[in-house]
């Protein structure tokens, strides 16, 4: 069949009448449909085709926010105008994004005799999906096989030791235990009588998953039962029948590992523009000779589009739109790092087939001795859409109440979400873009886009380097950086003597975290330039009382160092702190 | 070695610190910030001492007289000094503190915690919504109004009907903000009656009873929050959504005990008061280790926790003389119409009444009543009005406790 009447058939089963048409194997789109969640579902349903190589999803549904894109449209119409003749440089590569999958992309390239420059429209790096998700590196065994997804997870997974040492980033396998209860197979009961349903599924099921993990390359796959599981996680349900146990399972802090490649990417001389955002491109034929943004132009001999929920957007501004985004959110419980202990490993419960409204997530450790509940997965419209509804905080608490009965579920110090990016094709799309010569689409990187990320970084240069780019290594690449040091993990000897030298290492302005005025000013130096910024990579305000005390004294230290008065100190992307008149200052 | 270290240079920690130097005594007091007096030089409204000096102080002129107490009798004072950690199993407690000077080492006989409570902040009560900037607790908008002379916002939601809410409503009045109003889920304002005629009717400020926060509005900064109308068992009625403009929301949703550095120490918490658990002199569960003043529990005035650290301060006095223990401590324990008790347990042989902190969960004309493990009566004593807003102070004479295996404190409406 060709992929026309594949196509024809699959949009017969919806109620509407959409037309379509195919370009080198990307389908675009177009019709009406009422509901927003009908626009995800067609588009699923196609991307889902064999053959179909990215879905262009332009129909409109009855809320369709015609008037916003328009004006979003206008604006970077005007940008652009205002800026296309302004050049800032010439680069071998420009990247665009300052998430895990760009700033990796750009340390990657850093190894090499090249002008790279990484854009990234906020104030700071790893501000988007990024930093709002459990910060698990996953093993590799969900991916469907034969993905793009499960060759770069696995890959991605095994190369995090070396690289969480050279950038002294804080990395632990602390390894999965996904559990096997009576609902794992819930929906199969009626299949399967009596005591058949228990041997099924405590002792086919978990081999099942362990052979998929293992034809994708994960090592190490263990099926435990009874004692075992719970020498593991003592506190976890006995209600458990057996247990997938995968030691390569990792954690980090998703934020503190970007912050990390990026220092690590300047210090090898990558140039990172914060609020900078790309408006637009200029284009000899096929080929993009600049990117414009609202500071000016970067020429640029190869771009890469690594800009996350906004990816295609901006395929679309480069002319080679050949998928769309459709937001996921995914929401975040945090326990008060007081529990630490309570759960040891990566834990969820196995659930055949993932009834849809509860897919992903689990309970995670994190390094810093938290616990982390979530995150959900819910379509949303809005690519910035990072609200949590308090139904949202209830259903998670419910989601994980069997597997741990007992849990203190009302020590919840921080809820958040993040959105993710996938495309309707669900799988990583890194490859050059159809119809324009010099762009490498690095886009739909979801979940397990961070486990990934090295492997993507590496695969994304392996792409450019076919599409053309001379890749010179740079014999002084430098693969090392030290991070911040932390007054609350020193030997109390290094701090004395620490403080002796400086006097603000003993000057603690965060109690909960431990943090000290030396590490703020630490992080203002290497470039944080908001209180969430400072917050990323001290931890400060990160603790039980959630800034109550520290805010105010770390928005005096940012005052200080910035030169700026503090009533324009900034929260996290322009949203100042204060909004008030200074005393004495206005009428 | 000192004889007592007092962590926490508040009222409750300095009233601690005086009145055990004035015992002679070897004190180090030990402080955070760079200048004593804890939380209440920001409280800038007057109200404070009405008990312990007959006339209604503003919070910098209470803190100031046990600030020149401190000074006169030339206390051991360490301030910019943060305690990382304390070892307090044995007979000598170790304190390992930080500071601009260095890591120091401080031995001490016995230690008295005064480190206060901390704010609970929005994620506590599950709010939903955005986390833009504009969102503040009471105390840091107090603390940012005045002593750093800056306005959080121009169009305010306050969030809470309690003292402190109620007060920083008032401030931003006075301060010119545009638009204030004040939502809570009770019925009626849960502050003190004072409060709610000098800060809310006299100045006209708009409240909003029965009503709560449910999602905060806005990406950068504050745009606005979903308020939601809820029932009697402050459960929010579907349908009664609405958005209402504000540039600034401002949590005050209460206090809690900011126990979690007793905690570290193996003291044992009271899941109601969000304190340690305590004796009649205030003894946490660890031996030599006192606790006094917001960390015990939530007080009204800071004239009843400076009450607290007098009696911790006598406290470590009969500890520090080896003063004999009962050999069967005998258990306080609230009644069904007790939100909190403190002490939770009589330990000592002592003349002294023993003075019980108890939050009410009922509301009206009153008894208190206590009672022995077999239900007899050893003490009544009646109130006018008693809520749970209110803690009430109650002295239980020893005589008429002794004998008693356990000891009930209840509240009966009359």
């Amino acid at each position: 069949m060709s992929l026309e009447s594949k196509v024809r058939k699959v949009l017969g089963r919806f109620p509407y009448e959409i037309t379509f048409e195919i370009r080198d194997g990307v389908v675009f789109l177009d019709g009406e449909v009422e509901a927003y969640e009908e626009w995800v579902e067609i588009g699923l349903a196609v991307g889902n085709i064999k053959g179909v190589e990215g879905v262009v999803n332009r129909i409109k549904w009855k809320d369709y926010p015609e008037e916003e894109l328009r004006r979003k449209e206008e604006r970077r119409r005007k940008l652009y105008e205002k800026n296309k003749g302004r050049i800032i440089g010439e680069y071998d590569v420009v990247i665009i994004g300052g998430g895990v999958t760009g700033t990796a992309i750009a340390r990657e390239l850093s190894k090499y005799r090249l002008k790279v420059a990484l854009l990234e429209k906020a104030t700071d790096v790893s501000v988007g999906a990024s930093k709002a998700n459990n910060g698990m590196i996953h093993p590799g065994v969900a991916p469907k096989r034969g993905t793009l997804k499960a060759k770069l997870n696995v890959r991605g997974n095994a190369m995090y030791d070396e690289l969480a040492r050279d950038l002294g980033v804080k990395f632990k396998r602390v390894g999965s235990l996904w559990l096997i209860t009576p609902r794992t197979l819930q929906k199969y009961r009626r299949y399967l009588p009596g005591p058949f349903y228990k041997f099924v599924s405590a002792y086919i099921f978990p081999y099942l998953v362990k052979l998929k993990g293992m034809l994708n390359g994960v090592k190490g796959i263990r099926i435990i039962r009874g004692e075992e599981i719970w020498k593991l996680e003592p506190k976890a349900t006995r209600e458990a029948w057996a247990a997938v146990y995968v030691p390569s399972t990792g954690i980090l802090d998703p934020y503190d590992l970007v912050v990390a490649l990026a220092e690590n990417a300047i210090a090898n001389g990558v140039e990172i523009h914060l609020e900078t955002e790309v408006v637009g491109f200029i284009r000899e034929g096929e080929t993009i000779k600049g990117v414009v943004t609202n500071r000016g132009t970067f020429l640029a001999r190869y771009v890469v589009n690594a800009a996350g929920v906004f990816a295609d957007e901006i395929a679309e501004l480069a002319g080679s739109r050949e998928y769309t985004i459709h937001p996921r959110k995914g929401v975040i419980l945090l326990f008060d790092k007081e529990l630490e202990g309570w759960v040891n490993h990566c834990v969820t419960e196995l659930r055949f087939p993932a009834p849809a409204h509860t897919k992903g997530g689990g309970i995670n450790p994190t390094v810093h001795g938290n616990i982390l509940w979530g995150p959900t997965a819910v379509e949303v419209p809005d690519k910035t859409d990072t609200s949590v509804h308090p139904e949202e905080i209830e259903e998670i608490l419910e989601r994980y109440r069997e597997i741990y009965p007992d849990f203190p579920r009302h020590r919840i110090i921080r809820y958040f979400a993040g959105v993710r990016a996938p495309t309707f094709t669900e799988d990583f799309i890194i490859r050059p873009a159809k119809w324009v010569k010099n762009l490498l689409h690095v886009a739909g990187i979801q979940s397990p886009g961070l486990a990934s990320a090295p492997a993507i970084a590496e695969y994304a240069v392996e792409q450019l380097r076919s599409m053309g780019l001379i890749l010179e290594p740079k014999p002084d690449f430098n693969p090392h950086r030290e991070p911040i040091p932390r007054a609350s993990e020193m030997s109390l000897e290094e701090l004395d003597r620490r403080i002796k030298e400086d006097p603000r290492w003993g000057n603690i302005v965060c109690t909960c975290e431990m943090v000290s005025e030396a590490e703020i000013v630490e992080a203002i130096r290497r470039g944080a330039r908001t209180l969430d910024a400072i917050k990323r990579r001290t931890r400060l305000g990160m603790g039980t009382c959630q800034g109550g005390y520290c805010t105010l004294k770390a928005a005096e230290i940012l005052s200080r160092e910035l030169g700026i008065p503090i009533s324009q100190v900034v929260k996290e992307n322009g949203g100042r702190l204060f909004n008030g008149a200074v005393r004495g200052e206005e009428p | 070695m000192k004889d007592v270290v007092v962590i926490g240079g508040g009222p409750s920690g300095m009233a601690a610190a005086v009145k055990l130097a004035g015992k002679g005594y070897d004190v180090a007091l030990i402080e955070r910030k760079e200048e004593l007096g804890g939380i209440l030089d920001q409280c800038i409204h007057d109200g404070f001492g009405t008990k312990i000096f007959g006339k209604a102080l503003s919070g910098p002129e209470f803190a100031g007289h046990f600030m020149d107490e401190v000074s006169k009798l030339g206390l051991d004072v360490h301030l910019n000094t943060y305690v990382k950690s304390v070892n307090a199993g044995g007979d000598v407690k170790e304190l390992v503190t930080v500071s601009p000077r260095g890591v120091e080492r401080i031995k001490a006989r016995s230690i008295v915690y005064a480190i206060g409570c901390r704010e609970r902040h929005p994620f506590e009560i599950k709010v939903g919504g955005t986390r833009p900037a504009g969102v503040y607790t009471a105390g840091m908008v107090q603390r940012l109004v005045n002593l750093y002379g800056i306005l959080p916002g121009r169009r305010v939601l306050i969030v809470g009907g309690g003292d402190v809410g109620m007060i920083v409503a008032r401030h931003l009045y006075l301060e010119g903000v545009e638009s204030i109003t004040v939502v809570f889920p009770e019925e009626f304002f849960v502050g003190l009656p004072r409060n709610v005629q000098q800060c809310i009717l006299d100045f006209n400020i708009p409240f909003r009873p029965r009503t709560v926060v449910k999602e905060m509005v806005g990406k950068e900064r504050v745009e606005g929050a979903i308020l939601v109308k809820v029932d009697e068992n402050w459960r929010p009625i579907p349908g009664t959504e609405e958005f209402y403009p504000c540039d600034t929301v401002i949590f005050s949703v209460g206090l809690v005990p900011y126990a979690k550095k007793l905690r570290a120490i193996g003291a044992e918490i009271d899941p109601r008061t969000r304190g340690p658990v305590v004796n009649e002199f205030f003894e946490t569960t660890v031996r030599g280790v006192f606790a006094a003043g917001n960390l015990v529990q939530i007080f009204d005035y800071v004239d009843d926790a400076v009450e607290s650290a007098y009696i911790a301060a006598d406290g470590v006095e009969k500890y520090l003389k080896g003063e004999k223990r009962l050999d069967n401590p005998v258990p306080f324990k609230p009644g069904s119409n007790v939100r909190t008790l403190t002490p939770h347990r009589l330990e000592w042989k002592d003349e002294r009444p023993v003075v019980a902190f108890l939050r009410p969960a009922v509301e009206g004309r009153a008894w208190i009543i206590v009672r022995g493990g077999n239900g007899e009566i050893l003490k009544k004593e009646f109130r006018q009005y008693v809520r749970p807003s209110t803690l009430e102070r109650i002295e239980i004479p020893r005589e008429a406790i002794s004998g008693a295996e356990e000891v009930y404190v209840d509240v009966a409406r009359v």
